[in-house]
C-alpha cells in the first residue's frame, strides 16, 4: 500500500511514518502542509493520503480544503483525515467536502495499528469511515424513546459497524456470525429505520450517520 | 412721619431710629397733659404707637402688604391721638368722643387682612359695618349729650341737638353692647382665619391670630367697663390694661417676621440635608417640608425627551403635570450655566414668600445640580468598567484559545507522536516482558490523550473558532441525551459574542437535561440589527429562576446572566412552574 502523509507536528509524522511502515506501507512523501503534498505527488499519486486537519498556513481546517482539493485533482487517491477533535462537526464537514472513500480518524487511533490499517484499506477500496469514537458517542446517547430503540442489541452492534463503514462481509468477521445472518440483520435495521435498502455501501454509512444525526435534531 | 419715610430704607436702624424719635415725639405731644397725670399709661400708649408704627414701616417691605403697614401705622398712631383730650381746648374732647374707638377698625383691618393680597368679601363687610356702627354710634352719643356727661369741659366744641340724659344712656348701652357685639364676630372671624390656613402662611399668623384674640378681648372687656362707668368716668387703669394688652399685636407681627427668619434658616439647612445624592425625590421631600407645601411638585427636566412632554422652558411652563392648576407658582431650577434641570410648581399662596421661595429652589437647585456632576461621573465611572470589563472579556478569551492551541499543537500532538512510536514498538519487540510493558504503556497513553482532548475542548471549543456557533452548538447537542432543535444562522460574529452565546447555550442546555427533566429543547440564534438573540426552550418543568433559593438551576441562571451582562447584554427568563423554560438572551454584536 502506496501512502503519503501531510503532517505538521514532526514528532508525530515521523512516528506515524514508522508505524504505518513497520505495518507494511509505503510512505511515498511525508511533509508537513497540504500546499507541499499536492507539490509532492502531482507526478506519483498514493493509494491513500493521510492529512492532519489542522495544518499551516491556516491553522484551522487547512486539512479539509487541502482535500477537496486533492479529490479535485487526484479522484482516485483515498483520503484518511487525522484529527485531534472528536466533534461531529468536523467529520460532517469532510463528508460535505468529499463523497467517497474518505475517512475521518481521531489520532488516538494510531495505537490501534489495526483499525488505523483497516481504515486506510477501506478508504483506499472508496469506503467511508467514521471514527469508532464518535460512532459510539452518536450511538450510546441516552436519546428519548425512538426508533433505534426498537432494534434488538445484535441489530444495534451491526448498525454501529455500519456506521463504522464495514462491509457486510467484515461485520460477518467482526460478529462471528455469516455474511448471510447480517444481510437479515441489515434488512432488519433499514426496515426498523424505515432507510432506502437501495443504498451503495458508502450510502449505507452516510445515510445510518444521517439518522443518528437527524434523530437527535429533529426529534 | 414725612420725614421718617423719606429716609433711605437701605439702612434699616437708621429708619428705625428716626421713625422712633418722631412717633415718640408725636405720641408724647398729643399725651403732653396726661403725662402728669398718668405716666403709665401715656407710657403704654407711647410704646403701643411707637411698636405700631415700626412694625408696619417693616411690613412694607413684605410684598402686597402695604395696606396692611399703612393700617397698622394708622391704629399705632391713631392710639395716642384717642388721648388727645387731655389737651384743654375747644376740639380735642369731641375728637376722643366721636374717634376714640377708630384705632380698632385699622388694627382688625391689618389683622383679618394679614398675609392675603386682600379682603374677602365677608371681612370688608364687616369692617365696614364697624367703622358705620363705631363713627355714627359715638355720633349719636355725642349729640344727645352735654360735654359735661363725657367727661369734657363746658368750653369744648359739642355739636348737642338734645341734651337727654335718659336717651344718651341707652344710646350709650346700645352703641357698646353693639362693639362687645362686633368684637364677638370678630373672635369668630378670627378663628376661622386660624382654621382655613395652612402651609407656611398658618405658621406665619398664628401669633397674629392669637394677638388678635387678645386685643379684641381687652377691648370687649374696655367697652364692657366703659358702658358701665359712663357717669363716672372710665379708670385710667382700664385703658392701661388694654393698651398693655394691645402690644400683642404689634408684637406678634414682630414674631412673624422672626418666624419668617427661621424659616429662612431652615430652607438654609436644607442643603446639608439633601446634597448628599440628592435626588428629585430627596428635593421635592425637602422643598415640601421646608415650604410647608405638600401639593409641591418638582419636574425633572434632565430625563430624556419623551418621559417628560415638552421637556423644553416653554413647554413645562404652558403644560404644567396634569391635576395641577394652571395658576401655580413656577420656578426653574437652572445649572451655574442656565440650563434648567428641574421646574418647581407650587401653592401660589408661597408668592408672598417669595424670598424663601427662591433661597429654598436656588438651594435644592445646587443640591440638584451636585446630584447631576455626581450622576455625570459615575456615569463616566460605569463607561470605563464597561471597557475595561470587555479588555478583561476579550484577553480571557484569547488566553483560553491560546492555551487550547498550545496544548493542541504541543503537548498533544507530543504524545501522540510518542503513543505512535510505543505502538510501533509494540509490533517490533518479541520479548513478552517489553511487549507487555508497551501495551501499558500505549494504553496509559491513550487514556491521557482522551483526557487531554475533553481538557482542550473545555477550555475553548476549537470548532467554535473553526466553524461558528452552529456547528459547535450541533456538536453540543449531539452529546445530549435529549432531542435538541437548533435554528443557528452561519453568520460569524466577534469571538467573545460566540463565546458567550456558546457558554450560555451550554449552560441552559445542561439546566434542561439535569434540572428540568426536559423531553426536548429548542435553540435558536438569530443575528439581526447588530444583535444576536437566543432563545432557548425545553419543555420541562419549569420554575426555574435566577434568585438563590430556586432550584439548584439558580447558579447556572446567574452564571448566564453574568455573562450577558459583561457584554451589555440582556437576559429574560420565563419559566412558570410545570410549563418549561424559556430564556432569551440579547447580545449587542454591531
Amino acid at each position: 500500500m502506496r501512502l503519503a502523509i501531510a503532517e505538521d507536528s514532526g514528532l508525530f509524522r515521523a512516528s506515524l511514518r514508522l508505524l504505518l511502515e513497520s505495518s507494511g506501507a509505503e510512505v511515498t512523501a511525508s511533509v508537513a502542509s497540504g500546499a507541499e503534498l499536492l507539490a509532492a505527488i502531482k507526478a506519483d499519486p498514493p493509494e491513500v493520503a493521510l492529512l492532519d486537519i489542522r495544518m499551516p498556513p491556516t491553522f484551522t481546517d487547512e486539512g479539509i480544503t487541502t482535500a477537496a482539493r486533492l479529490r479535485e485533482l487526484h479522484p482516485a487517491v483515498g483520503i484518511l483525515m487525522l484529527s485531534t477533535y472528536a466533534e461531529m462537526s468536523y467529520a460532517s464537514q469532510l463528508l460535505d467536502a468529499v463523497n467517497a472513500g474518505v475517512g475521518y480518524l481521531l489520532k488516538d487511533n494510531v495505537t490501534d495499528v489495526e483499525t488505523l490499517m483497516d481504515s486506510v484499506a477501506r478508504v483506499a477500496d472508496g469506503g467511508t469511515v467514521i471514527d469508532p469514537t464518535i460512532v459510539r458517542s452518536l450511538l450510546q446517547r441516552n436519546r428519548r424513546p425512538s426508533k433505534i430503540d426498537t432494534l434488538n442489541e445484535r441489530e444495534r452492534a451491526v448498525l454501529r459497524c455500519m456506521a463504522e463503514g464495514r462491509s457486510n462481509l467484515g461485520i460477518a468477521k467482526d460478529l462471528f456470525i455469516s455474511p448471510r445472518t447480517v444481510e437479515t440483520h441489515v434488512t432488519g435495521i433499514f426496515l426498523k429505520l424505515g432507510l432506502d435498502q437501495a443504498d451503495t455501501e458508502n450510502n449505507r454509512v452516510r445515510a445510518v450517520l444521517a439518522f443518528l444525526r437527524s434523530t437527535n435534531t429533529d426529534g | 412721619m414725612r420725614l421718617s419715610l423719606a429716609v433711605p430704607s437701605d439702612n434699616p436702624w437708621l429708619t428705625a431710629s428716626v421713625v422712633v424719635v418722631v412717633t415718640g415725639s408725636f405720641s408724647a405731644l398729643v399725651q403732653l397733659p396726661a403725662w402728669s397725670q398718668d405716666p403709665d399709661l401715656t407710657a403704654m400708649n407711647l410704646m403701643v404707637t411707637t411698636l405700631f408704627v415700626l412694625t408696619g414701616l417693616l411690613l412694607r417691605r413684605e410684598p402686597g402688604q402695604r395696606d396692611v403697614a399703612w393700617a397698622l401705622i394708622v391704629a399705632g398712631l391713631l392710639r395716642s391721638l384717642d388721648f388727645v383730650d387731655g389737651w384743654t381746648g375747644p376740639p380735642w374732647a369731641l375728637y376722643a368722643a366721636l374717634f376714640g374707638a377708630v384705632d380698632r377698625i385699622f388694627g382688625a383691618w391689618a389683622i383679618l387682612r394679614y398675609p392675603n393680597r386682600s379682603l374677602l368679601k365677608h371681612q370688608r363687610v364687616f369692617l365696614i359695618l364697624l367703622a358705620i356702627w363705631i363713627v355714627g354710634g359715638h355720633l349719636l352719643i355725642v349729640v344727645t349729650s352735654l360735654p359735661q356727661w363725657n367727661g369734657a369741659s363746658a368750653a369744648s366744641w359739642w355739636p348737642t341737638l338734645d341734651a337727654n340724659l335718659p336717651l344718651n344712656n341707652a344710646i350709650n348701652y346700645a352703641v357698646n353692647g353693639g362693639e362687645a357685639l362686633f368684637a364677638v364676630v370678630l373672635l369668630v372671624l378670627l378663628a376661622m382665619r386660624l382654621t382655613r390656613t395652612t402651609g407656611l402662611d398658618r405658621i406665619v399668623i398664628t401669633p397674629i391670630i392669637v394677638a388678635g384674640l387678645v386685643a379684641t378681648v381687652a377691648a370687649m372687656a374696655s367697652a364692657t367697663v366703659q358702658m358701665l362707668s359712663t357717669l363716672n368716668g372710665t379708670p385710667n387703669g382700664v385703658y392701661l390694661a388694654e393698651s398693655s394688652l394691645d402690644l400683642a399685636v404689634p408684637l406678634a407681627f414682630l414674631v412673624a417676621a422672626t418666624q419668617r427668619g427661621l424659616l429662612l434658616r431652615n430652607i438654609t439647612g436644607l442643603t446639608a440635608e439633601i446634597s448628599a445624592g440628592a435626588d428629585i425625590d430627596a428635593v421635592r421631600g425637602a422643598l415640601r417640608s421646608a415650604l410647608y407645601d405638600p401639593t409641591l411638585e418638582v419636574v425633572d427636566l434632565s430625563v430624556p425627551d419623551g418621559e417628560v412632554d415638552g421637556a423644553g422652558d416653554a413647554g413645562a411652563v404652558d403644560m404644567p403635570p396634569p391635576g395641577q392648576a394652571a395658576d401655580r407658582m413656577v420656578q426653574f431650577i437652572r445649572t451655574e450655566g442656565g440650563s434648567p434641570i428641574a421646574v418647581v410648581l407650587a401653592d401660589p399662596a408661597l408668592a408672598r414668600y417669595q424670598h424663601l421661595f427662591d433661597v429654598a429652589v436656588q438651594t435644592s437647585g445646587l443640591a440638584l445640580a451636585n446630584a447631576q456632576i455626581q450622576a455625570q461621573a459615575a456615569r463616566e465611572k460605569l463607561e470605563q468598567v464597561r471597557a475595561s470589563r470587555a479588555r478583561i472579556i476579550d484577553a480571557t478569551l484569547a488566553e483560553r484559545r491560546r492555551i487550547e492551541r498550545d496544548l493542541h499543537d504541543g503537548v498533544q500532538q507530543h504524545l501522540l507522536g510518542l503513543a505512535a512510536q510505543v505502538t510501533a514498538a509494540v509490533g517490533r519487540t518479541t520479548d513478552p516482558v517489553a511487549h507487555a510493558a508497551f501495551l501499558e504503556m500505549r494504553d496509559g497513553l491513550r487514556e491521557v490523550l482522551a483526557e487531554l482532548r475533553d481538557l482542550a475542548h473545555g477550555i475553548h471549543p476549537a470548532v467554535l473558532t473553526h466553524g461558528g456557533l452552529g456547528p459547535a452548538l450541533e456538536d453540543v447537542a449531539e452529546r445530549l441525551p435529549l432531542p435538541v432543535r437548533l435554528t443557528v444562522p452561519a453568520t460569524r460574529v466577534s469571538p467573545a459574542v460566540e463565546a458567550t452565546a456558546y457558554y450560555v447555550a451550554c449552560e441552559a442546555l445542561a439546566n434542561a437535561v439535569k434540572h428540568a427533566k426536559a423531553s426536548g429543547v429548542a435553540v435558536a440564534v438569530r443575528i439581526a440589527d447588530a444583535e444576536l438573540t437566543m432563545e432557548i426552550t425545553d419543555d420541562g418543568v419549569g420554575g426555574a429562576s435566577g434568585a438563590s433559593g430556586a432550584r439548584s438551576s439558580g447558579q447556572g441562571l446567574s452564571n448566564i446572566v453574568d455573562r450577558v451582562n459583561a457584554l451589555d447584554g440582556e437576559v429574560t427568563v420565563v419559566s412558570p412552574v410545570g410549563a418549561g423554560t424559556r430564556l432569551e438572551v440579547r447580545i449587542p454584536c454591531g
